[in-house]
This record gives C-alpha cells, sequence and structure tokens, in this order.
C-alpha cells in the first residue's frame, strides 16, 4: 500500500500512435522536476514549449507542457501534463524517466482517487470513483497476470526463492546467536548476492517493457481446417508467409505477423485447425491453439461460407464475445449468394474472399475499431503493469548492491538485511507482497535452531 | 465470607503467571480496584520452561515493558544469576540483554511485589468459569463456591486450559509438572462463541547438579558488566529492592554481583542411536499429539530426524537458582518415554551419571486463536473480556507479561471509558507482537524474533523508553518523577546528536567522524559527562542515521494509511466493489485502521482504496448533516 504524499506518474492517453500524448505526474516533487527537467517552474496554467532532456541529458522530445499549482489542479496536488508527439516510444521514455527521478507509477484509479480525496470532486461521484478504482485494477490484475503466467513470473518467482533463503542465512545469525549454527562464512553471504544481481539485471533488460509495447496487441485467427485461415494471414500481411496448402492441417507451427492496422500495432497469429483428430501431433498443435487464445487480445473467427460450420471447443467460445471477436465468412468467391451469417450473431460479421482480396477493407474498419478500444484498456494497462515491473526490479537491484556494498565494509549484518527485505518488497510489487513468514519457513528449514 | 465479594472489582484477572501479574500490577498502580485469581499462589510468576529472561526480540520486549512500567524487567534484574548481552558483534539494534534468573527467587520478589501493592487484591482459587450478562463478562465462578463480580475480567490461563502433558505414552492432566488442568473454562468460552484451537510445547529435563561432570564441558560465564532491563537512569533506585527470609524490602545487593556459569556439551552418534531406535515411543511421532508445536524449539526427536546431516546437538546445562542444585537442559526438549529420557541423557559426556530429578514432557492446551481480538487485546465477541499471554497462541515468559500489561493497562480504560491503548508496529517490538496476533492470528506458538518488525534498526533497546514514553504520559503509567526525567532524557539525546551533527572538529564534524568509526574522536567533555545511556542514544542515532531516516520516512509514508480508523460497526459486505474474497477476510478479521486491514493477506491495495473511498464519503456525509 502506498501512500498519498510521494508522486505519482503515468501515461494518460490511450496507448497507440496518435497525433499527441500525454504524460501526466502529481505529488510534491512536481516543482523540483520541472525545474530538474526544464530548468524552469513555469507560471501555473501556461503552456510552455521545452525540449525533455532525460536524466542522462539526452533530449527524447520537443514538448508542451503546462504545470498545475496545487489546489488548482485535477487531483489538488501540484500536477504537470506532458504533451509529446504521440509516439509510443516517446511516451515509454519520458514515463521511465519519470520513475527515475523518484516518482512511482500510479496505482490504477489513483489520480482520481487522489482528486476525490483531495476534495476535487462532489460526494456523489464516490460510487463512480470506486467502480473506475476496482475496473481498472482488474484490468491491471488481468494484464500483470497475463505476463506473470509467461516466464518472467517463473523467473521473478524463483529470484525471491534465493533472496529468501540468503536473507534467512542472514537472520538466522541475527535472530539466533545463542544457537548451535555452522561458523558463518567470510564475508557471509555477499558471493550469492553477487549471482542475485546478475540475475536481476538479465531479466530487467528482458523483461523491459519497450518490448511489450512492440509487441503489440495479440490478435489470433480460428477456424476449422483448410477455412483459408493461413491465406487470411498471408492476405493481411501481404505476403507469403505461411505455408497454403490444400491438404487440411498443414499449419502446424504458429506463425506470426507483426503489422500495424491504424495507428496500432498487432501480433497476428495463425494457429492449428480446430477439429477432432486422432493425429498426435495436430492433437498437440489444438492444445496449443488453445492455450494461445488464452493468452490473445483478439479473434478472428474464420468459416468455409461453404460448408456447414463446425462447433467451437465450449473452453473457447467462452472467450468470445462481441467486444473481441470478428466472424469472417471466407471463400466468397466460390459462393453464389450471401452466406447465412448465424455463427456467434452477437459478433461482428464480414464476408471475404482471401484469395480475390473482397471485404478485406470492410475486415480492417471492424479491426481498427475495436483496437481502439482494446489499445484504450487492456494492452494500455499492460505497458503500465510492465512499467511497474521494470520499476520493481530496478529497486530490487539497488537495494541487492547496496546490501553488498554494506556487507562489504564490514557493517552490521542487521544493516545488509534491512536493504535485502528492501529488495524482497520490491520484487513483491511484481508478485505480492512476500510475507515474513515465508522467510522464517526458509530459516527454520535450513537451520537446526532450538536451544 | 470474605467483604471482598460483596462489591464488584474494576478489573479481575485469573490467573498469575508473567501475563496475569503485570496485568494485575498495571491495574492496580493506575488505580483501580484490582483482584488476582490464582489456583496457587505459591506458583505466582513461576518459570515454567527455562530459568531465563530476554534474549533476542524478547530482551528487547522486556525493556520496553520496563518503559511502560511493567515489573519483568526489574524483576529479573534483581534475581538475575547470570547476565549477558546478546550479539554484542553486531549493532546496537539487534543487541539483547539476556538473564539467567534464580527461579524461586523471580518468584517470591514478584509475589511480595504483589502483596505489598495498594488496590490489589491476591486470593487463592480456581476459576471454573465466567459469569456472561447481555453478551458482556461480569465476573467468573470459583472451585471454592465463590463468585467475583467484575467491570472487566482478564483471563491469562497460560497452558492449563485443558492441559495434558505427555511422556512417551503416560498421560497426565495438567498445565504443568504437579500442577492442575483448567478443565471447565474452556466450557465458557465455547458457549460464549469464543473458537478455541490445541498448541502443544514442550519442555526439556531437570537434573541434579551433584550427578553432573562439569570438568569435561566448556563454561560459559556471564558478562562482568551486566546489561540490565529496567531503565536505572530514570527509575528511582528503590525500586532494586530484593527480598530475602525476613519478608523486607532490602536494597544494597548489586545486579551482576557473584554470577554463575553455564556449562556446554553436546550429544554423540549413541544420543542419536537411542532417540532414533524409540522414534515411534515419542508421543509427537505415533501420532498421539497432532497440535502444533514451536518451529523454532523442536524436540530432541525433531532434531535428529529433520537435521540427519548435523553430527551433534549443543545442550546448555542451566542453574535454576543458587539455593538448588537442580539444573535445566536447554535444548534437551523431548515426550520420549522416562526410560528412554535417563539412556538419552546418560550418552552424552559429563552426563553419564546424571539423576533427573524431573522429566522433560510436553503439553498440548486451548488457546483461543487471537483473531478474535481488538486490538487492545478485548475479544470482539465478548464485551470487557480481555486475553493476555499463552491464551492468545504466544510462547514465552516476555510475549505473555508483554501482553499482560496492555491488557491490564486496556481494561482500567474501559472501565474508565477511555480509549484504549494501542501501541503501533512502528512504535517496538509490543505493537509488532499484538499486531501480528490480531491481524495475522498464528499457526505455532508465537515467539517473537526482530525480524518480524519492519522497523527493527529504530527499535534498538536503549530506546525503548523514548519511543513509548508518550504511551507511558498520556495513560499515567509511569510516576511524574520518572516521567519528567525521561523528557529530560529525550531532551539531551536530541540536543546532543543535532550538536555532534554541526559541530566541527579538524577531521569534519564529530558525527561524520563517528560514521567513519573512527577510534578515537575527541568528544566534548560535557557530552563524556553525560550518562552512558544518554551517549549510547545519540551515537547510535548519528551513526546509523541514514538507515533510520529512512525507516522514518517509511512510517511516515504509512502514516496515513495507519491512523485512517475504520468505523466499528463497519458493514464490509454492503461497500460496492470489494472483492468477494477480500469482504471475507475483512468481516473475520474486522480491522480497526486502515493499515491493519492493509496486513491481511488477500486484501490487495485496490481494496485498500476502496475502502479509503468508503470511509471519507461516510465521513464527508456526516459531516454534511451536521452530525
Amino acid at each position: 500500500m502506498n501512500s498519498d504524499n510521494d508522486t505519482i506518474a503515468a501515461p494518460s492517453t490511450p496507448y497507440g500512435e496518435s497525433a499527441i500524448a500525454v504524460v501526466r505526474a502529481s505529488g510534491p516533487l512536481v516543482p523540483g522536476l520541472l525545474k530538474r527537467i526544464f530548468g524552469r517552474t513555469p507560471p501555473p496554467r501556461r503552456a510552455t514549449h521545452a525540449e525533455y532532456r532525460d536524466r542522462n541529458g539526452e533530449r527524447v522530445d520537443d514538448v508542451v507542457f503546462c504545470y498545475f499549482r496545487k489546489p488548482a489542479s485535477y487531483t489538488g496536488e501540484d500536477v504537470v501534463e506532458i504533451s509529446t508527439h504521440g509516439n509510443p516510444l516517446i511516451v515509454q521514455k519520458i514515463t521511465e524517466d519519470l520513475l527515475e527521478r523518484g516518482c512511482r507509477p500510479a496505482g490504477p484509479g489513483d489520480f482520481t482517487r487522489r482528486a476525490w480525496l483531495n476534495g476535487r470532486m462532489d460526494l456523489s461521484q464516490a460510487e463512480a470513483v470506486i467502480d473506475l478504482i476496482r475496473a481498472r485494477s482488474d484490468r491491471a490484475l488481468a494484464a500483470a497476470n497475463h505476463q506473470l503466467r509467461g516466464e518472467l513470473g517463473g523467473r521473478i518467482e524463483e529470484l525471491t526463492e534465493e533472496l529468501l533463503g540468503i536473507l534467512a542465512e542472514i537472520e538466522a545469525y541475527i535472530d539466533f546467536p545463542e544457537e548451535d549454527l555452522p561458523p558463518e562464512g567470510r564475508g557471509g553471504p555477499a558471493g550469492s548476492i553477487r549471482k542475485l544481481v546478475t540475475k536481476v539485471d538479465k531479466l530487467a533488460a528482458t523483461s523491459h517493457y519497450g518490448a511489450i509495447l512492440r509487441e503489440g496487441v495479440g490478435t489470433i485467427i480460428l477456424g476449422a481446417p483448410n477455412a483459408g485461415k493461413s491465406s487470411l494471414l498471408n492476405r493481411m500481411a501481404g505476403r507469403e508467409r505461411a505455408i497454403v496448402s490444400e491438404t487440411p492441417g498443414t499449419t502446424r507451427d504458429f506463425l506470426e505477423e507483426r503489422m500495424h492496422i491504424g495507428g496500432y500495432c498487432i501480433r497476428l497469429m495463425d494457429t492449428a485447425g480446430l477439429h477432432e483428430t486422432e493425429d498426435d501431433i495436430e492433437k498437440l498443435g489444438m492444445e496449443k491453439t488453445l492455450e494461445q487464445a488464452d493468452e490473445a487480445d483478439l479473434f478472428l473467427v474464420v468459416l468455409d461460407a461453404t460448408v456447414p460450420y463446425p462447433a467451437l471447443p465450449d473452453a473457447l467460445a467462452k472467450r468470445l464475445n462481441a467486444g473481441n471477436t470478428i466472424v469472417i465468412y471466407n471463400k466468397a468467391d466460390l459462393l453464389q449468394s450471401e452466406p447465412r451469417k448465424q455463427f456467434l450473431p452477437d459478433c461482428a460479421q464480414v464476408v471475404l474472399s482471401a484469395l480475390t482480396g473482397r471485404g478485406m477493407d470492410q475486415l480492417e474498419k471492424l479491426l481498427e475499431g475495436m483496437l481502439e478500444n482494446e489499445a484504450s484498456g487492456p494492452e494500455a494497462d499492460r505497458v503500465a503493469v510492465s512499467a511497474r515491473h521494470a520499476q520493481a526490479l530496478g529497486a530490487a537491484r539497488d537495494a541487492l548492491t547496496a546490501g553488498l556494498a554494506s556487507l562489504g565494509k564490514g557493517h552490521p549484518p542487521e544493516l545488509a538485511a534491512s536493504e535485502l527485505r528492501g529488495a524482497l518488497d520490491a520484487l513483491g510489487e511484481i508478485v505480492g507482497r512476500v510475507d515474513n513468514e515465508a522467510m522464517l519457513d526458509k530459516l527454520f528449514s535450513a537451520f537446526c535452531i532450538g536451544k | 465470607m470474605n467483604d471482598f465479594t460483596e462489591k464488584p472489582y474494576d478489573v479481575i484477572v485469573c490467573g498469575a503467571g508473567h501475563a496475569g501479574t503485570e496485568a494485575a500490577l498495571v491495574a492496580a498502580r493506575m488505580g483501580a480496584t484490582t483482584l488476582l485469581l490464582s489456583g496457587n499462589i505459591d506458583t505466582i510468576g513461576q518459570m515454567s520452561c527455562n530459568p531465563a529472561i530476554g534474549g533476542q526480540a524478547k530482551g528487547h520486549i522486556v525493556r520496553e515493558i520496563d518503559a511502560l512500567g511493567g515489573e519483568m524487567g526489574v524483576n529479573a534484574d534483581v534475581t538475575g544469576i547470570q547476565y549477558r548481552k546478546l550479539n554484542a558483534s553486531k549493532g546496537p539494534a539487534v543487541q539483547a540483554p539476556r538473564t539467567q534468573c534464580d527461579k524461586k527467587a523471580y518468584q517470591f520478589r514478584l509475589k511480595h511485589t504483589i502483596e505489598l501493592q495498594e488496590n490489589l487484591t491476591l486470593f487463592q482459587a480456581t476459576v471454573n468459569s465466567l459469569i456472561f450478562k447481555d453478551g458482556k463478562v461480569i465476573g467468573c465462578k470459583t472451585n471454592l463456591d465463590v463468585d467475583f463480580y467484575g467491570q472487566t475480567v482478564v483471563v491469562t490461563t497460560g497452558t492449563f486450559l485443558r492441559g495434558l502433558m505427555h511422556i512417551g505414552k503416560n498421560r497426565n492432566e495438567g498445565g504443568r509438572m504437579g500442577d492442575y488442568s483448567a478443565r471447565t473454562l474452556s466450557a465458557s468460552f465455547l458457549e460464549a462463541g469464543i473458537e478455541l484451537e490445541r498448541l502443544k510445547t514442550g519442555t526439556p529435563p531437570r537434573l541434579l547438579g551433584r550427578s553432573i561432570d562439569f570438568s569435561v564441558m566448556e563454561e560459559q560465564k556471564g558478562d562482568e558488566e551486566p546489561c540490565l532491563f529496567g531503565f536505572y537512569d530514570t527509575r528511582e533506585k528503590t525500586d532494586l529492592f530484593h527480598v530475602e527470609q525476613s519478608g523486607e524490602r532490602r536494597l544494597g545487593w548489586t545486579p551482576g554481583e557473584k554470577q554463575v556459569s553455564c556449562y556446554i556439551t553436546y550429544t554423540n552418534e549413541k544420543t542419536e542411536a537411542i532417540v532414533r531406535e524409540n522414534l515411534h515411543l515419542s508421543p509427537m511421532y505415533s501420532g498421539r499429539i497432532e497440535s502444533a508445536g514451536p518451529r523454532y524449539c523442536p524436540s530432541i526427536e525433531d532434531k535428529f530426524v529433520r537435521f540427519p546431516d548435523k553430527p551433534n546437538h549443543r545442550f546448555f546445562l542451566e542453574p535454576e537458582g543458587r539455593n538448588t542444585n537442580e539444573y535445566y537442559i536447554n535444548g534437551c526438549s523431548t515426550s520420549l518415554p522416562l526410560d528412554v529420557q535417563v539412556r538419552m541423557i546418560q550418552s552424552v559426556p559429563g552426563l553419564e551419571r546424571a539423576v533427573i530429578l524431573r522429566p522433560a514432557y510436553a503439553v498440548e492446551y486451548d488457546f483461543a486463536p487471537p483473531t478474535q481480538l481488538q486490538a487492545s487485546l478485548e475479544s470482539k465477541k465478548v464485551e470487557n473480556l480481555f486475553f493476555a499471554g499463552q491464551i492468545n497462541g504466544t510462547s514465552g515468559y516476555e510475549e505473555a507479561a508483554a501482553q499482560g500489561l496492555v491488557a491490564g493497562v486496556n481494561a482500567v480504560l474501559k472501565v474508565r471509558g477511555e480509549s484504549p491503548m494501542v501501541i503501533g508496529r512502528h512504535e517496538g517490538y509490543i505493537g509488532v507482537l499484538i499486531d501480528d496476533l490480531v491481524t495475522k492470528g498464528t499457526s505455532e506458538p508465537y515467539r517473537m524474533f526482530t525480524s518480524r518488525a519492519e522497523y527493527r534498526l529504530l527499535f534498538n533497546h536503549g530506546s525503548a523508553e523514548l519511543r513509548l514514553a508518550h504511551h507511558a504520559r498520556d495513560r499515567n503509567l509511569l510516576e511524574f518523577s520518572r516521567l519528567s526525567r525521561i523528557e529530560r532524557k529525550a531532551a539531551a539525546v536530541g540536543e546532543w546528536t543535532e550538536r555532534l551533527e554541526n559541530e566541527r572538529t579538524a577531521g569534519g564534524t564529530f558525527a561524520e567522524r563517528a560514521r567513519r568509526r573512527e577510534a578515537e574522536i575527541p568528544f566534548p567533555a560535557e557530552f563524556l559527562a553525560l550518562h552512558a545511556a544518554v551517549r549510547e542514544e545519540v551515537l547510535y542515532r548519528v551513526v546509523y542515521r541514514g538507515y533510520l531516516e529512512r525507516e522514518l520516512k517509511q512510517i511516515e509514508r504509512m502514516s496515513q494509511v495507519e491512523s485512517m480508523r475504520i468505523p466499528e460497526d463497519m458493514k464490509f459486505l454492503d461497500i460496492r466493489g470489494l472483492r468477494a474474497e477480500s469482504v471475507q477476510k475483512l468481516e473475520a478479521i474486522r480491522p480497526r485502521t486502515l493499515g491493519q486491514a492493509s496486513r491481511i493477506s488477500g486484501v490487495n491495495p485496490a481494496d485498500i482504496n476502496i475502502l479509503m473511498i468508503h470511509i471519507e464519503s461516510s465521513r464527508r456525509r456526516r459531516a454534511k448533516m451536521g452530525l
């Protein structure tokens, strides 16, 4: 739980390419930040043109910023709004820079909550604020889980375990001086800490949230074998990519294509066909498809309009709704008349021919509309979540390094422990607070305590 | 009948162990009419297990007890027979005093203190049940068919609630060897809707000293300069009285004189073989005991089984007093049958001919999961009923005494209609202890460790008085003279911390040189003339400044959340936006501050934000209506 006397920062415009984007910060650090970043604190409420230079003095972008002095601001605190060019990478860099300068990433609904608590909103708006916090935090949680299910989660879990082991060792000698513990090693656990720092660094490099920014919105093509999924992917990507074959079930690899639709980056994924199969390889492919569908944000369901429509597995059907699914009736070139559009009737429907390109414009338009909704929602949260992870890993690293330095200077071990606990708290920001009981469990299982 | 049954007491304390005695003393000293009931007043303040007070975290707690006017610190200082400062090689925050006490002297002095205490009535009777009326407790029934009435009742049953002792297959009812079991009181709690669960703990055998060959053992002496629990720089010198056969208060003996030694020996392969061969006879392993015991105090069976790579285990032989030849074997807790205990003990060097005076045993007892309590230690289910000590799932004399003190204070405050004394997690170990208990509960006998405290570096034992002074002042727990001395001490510490920071010498300010840990710093004579307690505190603050400031900053960051109160009648179920899991947890624990709510596992930051908005909007709504 964070308190309200620190300074929060976050992008406040939806994710994606646009004319301008706005990054906002609120809290007591703001006046000082302006001085350091722009060299001055202009009069409140005046738009000022300036160069944004990051902590290393490198120019990030030409921006326009506006300072709002407390209490006359949205949150009732000192606030700055920085308008940049609407490029996700610029927004990311500025946000990162603000975090490095001592801001913390705004939690779900933080700005609005502060506005409300500082009396900037009416009592009647309380419920709306609560709903907003709930919705945002559920989405952020979903976004975080989405990432933590992957490799990142497993590795942070590993780091946490290692750190707990090191802490348990230090704490054992602090809390049980009368016990018959093995003699303390020279330099204590310095070697283990050093290893841990390297691992954190490595992870921080891979989990950099720019990677997620680049990744784009996961969009998955589903359908029966030979419904034309690969042809659609190729048509959208504009080049031969998947192996297109007359033999049903040829696509067993999961082909991915990154492309821009409107201002948005999407990650278009082809999948193996969905059907009952005895073939082991294909079975595996099917399972993989279901797994992929779990992590996808948007779905393109491709049907062969010339044959009866197949049934979808229940697990999959549950994920599809009007907000994330487009039903595509393919092979329109082979049709004599308009097909029966009764498959998932709540979802958007489009008739097209991947072969001739007929209907592709309509598909793109529908997709763009959906992306607009999507990008302002989960994907934007995912970026915020990733920024949070990056910041937490950085903080963990700093704390570990400080602990190492303290041990190196021969300071009492409780000081190093204090630093390592900081590191544990930082990792806890990602995987959830690590209770002291977890450390004690490690301690009592590793050391025979019991005078 | 005695006239003391006629008028209701302000506070009735059931049980005169380490929790009960502190509760009764502080209540009486605050001016409340207090009754202390014990099933056997010869066992007041008995040290049922090891003959020592203090140690890591526990020693810190005793100093905090002393800072709040409790008795344990002085009582241990005066009856100590060996004094050691633990962790002397580490930093001040994790150094702690530990004192071996003469068990009988400890009891006699405590009993005598209670006997002489104004407003306090001591009476020997076993409490069989509580008397409830309209959801409140109003008194208790005893085995003497005499009822006592009180506005508040503090229950400190230790291990006596349906206590059951195990030695191999042998089982005896009782909370401690030689004592009885409180068999019927549990029913009273169940009747009031208070849930009970079982815990287990154990104690090692006691040996006859003259049957031990100390010459083959390693001797462990006390420190020449004893590190005491009491703050004698602010206390009255007369607090150091001790009791002798005359029953008079006597001064003139200085703690630390004529210390006795402890001795160390180790188990070997023979010991291990004996234990392993007989594992099936240990009730813990045969399944006769199912309740959880403490991880930090495993039986010797557990040690051999769980750490097969460790070739031997250490035993400390600790004298139980000056006027007895009985020795406590620290490290040898077990519930193996007596004959196995004898063989096992006699396999250890120096103990070949050892005679056992009392066997080791395990004891199972009822406790009331402490999440059923408010932070004041008053029951959430029954008004005016307070719990302290092992009934709350804790272990240790010090943890018990701390709770007793807090429960005693809060019982009196309840009678007076005043708000309870709640010590924050940021103020001391007592705060951490009680917050952990009432917020998280416990699944093993809870013992304090310094690692449980988020702000451990601020909790150096020497600062206990300064950290807790405002509670002592607000609740009138100390004499005026001592409070003034504490205030002067605080002022001197503040002034000198600043002076050392600002005054320059050749090699930088005094503070800078201290932080560089220079050996010879020419401190001003005025500084050197200060009391050691002040000098040590000043130097601690100066040398560790960066770390301490960081912890203070964290406390400040949390203060808004920590201090936001949740109304007692809050209906979490009705709060829009809370997740079902959180509602369930919040309803079960019923936290009283947002800070407490935030420490409940499963309640996430979004829930706290929502709670915050909810509380604030109720407040604004009330303000709008002019309430």
